[in-house]
């Protein structure tokens, strides 16, 4: 009898298991046709609340769709996005983006990164942007194409932008880092722009990265210029590459900046005192194409490329630190780079660091060095020059000697 | 002790092994950032030799022990007949309390992290009644579940930690000076705090075939949980920074949520969870193992299992009755179990081992 009772509960618990009835145990299954795969989320000032929209397929082979709620708070809109309006359930659990609307970002994203954090879907990976120059909805709907999902466009430029040197995109995690360790933050902007359609199957908006955004107490309370932007992706270490046009009388030299390396040094006095922060950069570069008359391979030429080269991105740097100087605001955590530098030091300075920092005195070096011309060292239509076979120019070499 | 149910000292390590791998778990890295800031991810340095010392002494004094005596039976011939029991009642008291944390923390955990909307009563009832099984069971059988899931847990936790390697910024770790050795030692006290729960296992220890000579003390299993301690704080430590890694309940949790596998297998926190579930479901067992074995040597009734079932319903209760909330909740997790566990891990059990260790008595 016990035998045959245990049996039955086995049989009746494995009822349970299918699934397929109210009765399951897997209290958060899914069934793969119910769901909707969201990618994107973007987050818009409403009156006094907030609309949202989500951007995602129902599987591989499924058109993208937009859906969107409002609400008097992200988590009263996500909810009722989630699970009422879609026919689908909404999951979350691959976002890679979210979109900020301007209004919204210099309201508070605080609300925005509380819902990544706590919401057990989302990841604190997920890339935050600020869209300026309009809604972060009317971006998503701009960009969304039949042949170009917005959510792809979105994650190549993720991809990517770093690698052209116009920004990176900051994950939750990094920020919400950044705001809890230094009580400020960068963000990555990124803007949507009307051009001609290349082909029909395109969206209507293209994206653009519009540079870093300062948020301060959670709020984004100014925009950096593109040059500010990428002296404080060097500093940050978030710069990969980036091709540049150097000026020469007479021709223009397009190189790709592929390594940026910083090192900054504090200095101190006697007393104690922090007197100045040297900065040095130190550049490598590869020449993509010469334009107009310049030779290459002459040594004066290519001195005068990499002093330009260092012009530029020493400038881009200074601006960085005069605007984090002027705004007072240390969003690059030069107060950290002096604490990892001489820890001690800093502990025992006289003063607080909010009050040195705006005045402190930063020194910007560089030194760039032009590696590479890839496999065209000296082309005979841009040097003028006649082209000589190789034995030619070996014997002339060696007469030379 | 029943000659039947013997287990080897590995297996008895295994067991203390994977059950503390739960705790360790829950409460870093926030309660070592909380003392000892960015600097935390040393503190297991210190923890390590302070709980091998607890660990070398409590094995001398139970050297000369008898091999079937557990730590109930050498508090009774120790402290004697009266105050020994009164010992031995407190200590099952306490862990039948410590039974229901162990049941109310794993729910909230996965309430916070897989299970939004769930309740937690379904949780603590299912795993009490899955430990309740299981402690009612051999020694051996719950030495050898330990053993087996050993090797799956630490590679699991070996692989998400690796994981996450790419995340790890310097600048959440550095700068470390002297001036923080202060900060590092207070760190130390909630990881020795739960390295120090081994004594409990001390009750099981009559289940222990001993050696046929003296082994040196080796105390793999502490170095292994030292390695899970300072892998837990120093990956999620450096990957959320100081302050955002003590504002989170489930820090390392978050870490995980966030990985991917080479690159290519992401989401892998329903494994993760799913293996602390496990060592939650084994500490549980052990817990009320041990209160049933507590009890036996109290009421001299020979059956051990016939306490298990009491002791899982009254710790069932303390799940329920613990606290209101979440947040209650925490503060019992942050403050007064800590506190609690070091005034019996560290107190009490060594006093009594001293006293008995003093009057000759083994």
């Amino acid at each position: 009898m016990k035998k045959a009772f245990c049996a039955f509960l086995a049989l009746a618990i494995a009822l349970a298991l299918t699934g397929c009835s109210g009765l399951t145990i897997f209290s958060n299954y899914r069934h793969l046709e119910n769901i909707e795969l969201v990618r994107t989320v973007t987050a818009d000032m409403e009156g006094e609340g907030v609309n949202v929209s989500v951007y995602g397929t129902a599987g591989e082979q499924s058109e993208a769709r937009m859906y969107e709620r409002s609400g008097p708070s992200i988590g009263v809109a996500m909810g009722k996005l989630i699970l009422m309006p879609l026919g689908r359930e909404a999951i979350l659990s691959h976002t890679e983006a979210m979109l900020i609307g301007e209004d919204l970002a210099k309201k508070s994203i605080r609300e925005c990164l509380d819902y990544v954090e706590r919401f057990s879907e989302m990841r604190l990976d997920t890339g935050v942007l600020v869209v300026r120059d309009g809604t972060a909805r009317d971006l998503l709907a701009g960009l969304s194409g039949s042949d170009t999902p917005a959510s792809d466009t979105i994650a190549g430029l993720g991809r990517n932008i770093a690698k052209v040197g116009e920004g990176y995109f900051f994950t939750a995690r990094e920020i919400a880092s950044s705001m809890a360790d230094n009580g400020c933050a960068l963000i990555q902007c990124v803007r949507g722009v009307k051009e001609e359609k290349l082909f029909e199957a395109r969206g209507d908006l293209n994206l653009e990265p519009a540079g870093f955004a300062v948020l301060k107490d959670g709020a984004v309370c100014e925009y950096l210029t593109d040059e500010e932007t990428l002296g404080a992706m060097l500093l940050l270490g978030k710069y990969k590459s980036r091709n540049m046009d150097l000026a020469l009388p007479g021709a223009a030299v397009t190189v790709s900046v592929d390594l940026a390396k910083t090192d900054m040094e504090p200095v101190f006095d006697r007393d104690g005192r922090l007197t100045e922060l040297r900065v040095r950069l130190s550049l490598r570069a590869n020449v993509i194409n010469v334009a107009g008359e310049a030779d290459i391979t002459d040594e004066a030429v290519r001195r005068q490329c990499e002093r330009e080269l260092t012009e530029i991105m020493t400038g881009a740097v200074r601006a960085a630190v005069r605007r984090s100087q002027e705004l007072k605001i240390d969003y690059l955590d030069l107060e950290g780079v002096v604490r990892r530098s001489s820890p001690l030091k800093l502990e025992d300075m006289p003063g607080a660091w909010e009050d040195i920092f705006p005045g402190l005195p930063v020194t910007v070096e560089g030194s760039g060095v032009l590696a590479r011309t890839y496999d065209i060292a000296d082309p005979p239509e841009k040097s003028g020059k006649e082209d000589k076979n190789p034995w030619e120019k070996l014997t002339e070499s060696l007469k030379g000697n | 002790m029943g000659k039947t149910d013997r287990i080897t000292e590995r297996q008895l390590k295994v067991l203390i092994f994977v059950s503390l791998l739960s705790p360790m778990i829950r409460i870093l890295p926030a309660s070592a950032v909380l003392f000892a800031g960015r600097a935390a991810w040393l503190s297991t340095a210190l923890a390590l030799p302070a709980g091998a010392a607890l660990v070398a002494f409590t094995r001398w004094a139970r050297k000369n022990a008898p091999e079937d005596m557990g730590l109930a039976d050498m508090a009774v011939a120790g402290l004697g007949p009266v105050l020994g029991r009164i010992f031995d009642v407190l200590c099952a008291l306490w862990l039948t309390f410590y039974g229901g944390f162990i049941a109310r923390s794993a729910a909230e955990r996965l309430l916070a992290t897989v299970y939004p909307n769930g309740n937690t009563p379904i949780f603590i009832i299912v795993m009490l009644a899955v430990a309740l099984f299981t402690a009612s069971g051999l020694t051996k059988t719950l030495s050898r579940t330990a053993e087996i899931l050993m090797p799956i847990l630490a590679a699991v936790i070996a692989v998400a930690l690796l994981s996450a390697l790419p995340d790890v910024s310097a600048a959440h770790l550095l700068p470390v000076t002297y001036r923080d050795i202060k900060d590092i030692a207070y760190g130390a006290l909630p990881i020795f705090d739960v390295m120090a729960a081994f004594a409990y296992f001390l009750f099981l220890s009559g289940h222990v075939r001993r050696p046929k000579s003296q082994r040196p003390n080796r105390f793999p299993w502490l170095i292994m949980l030292a390695a899970v301690a300072f892998g837990v704080t120093f990956f999620t430590l450096g990957t959320l920074g100081e302050k955002l890694a003590v504002s989170m309940e489930n820090a390392f949790f978050m870490v995980i949520r966030n990985i991917k596998v080479l690159g290519v297998v992401e989401r892998v926190e329903a494994v993760v969870v799913t293996i602390w579930i496990v060592t939650d479901f084994i500490f549980l067992a052990a817990v009320l193992m041990i209160v049933a074995e507590i009890w036996k040597t109290v009421t001299g009734v020979k059956k051990r299992a016939v306490f298990v079932l009491p002791s899982a319903a009254l710790s069932g209760a303390a799940a329920f009755l613990i606290a209101g909330n979440a947040f209650a909740f925490q503060r019992w997790s942050d403050f007064i179990i800590p506190a609690i566990n070091i005034l019996f891990a560290v107190i009490l059990i060594p006093a009594a081992l001293t006293v008995g260790k003093l009057r000759r008595r083994y």
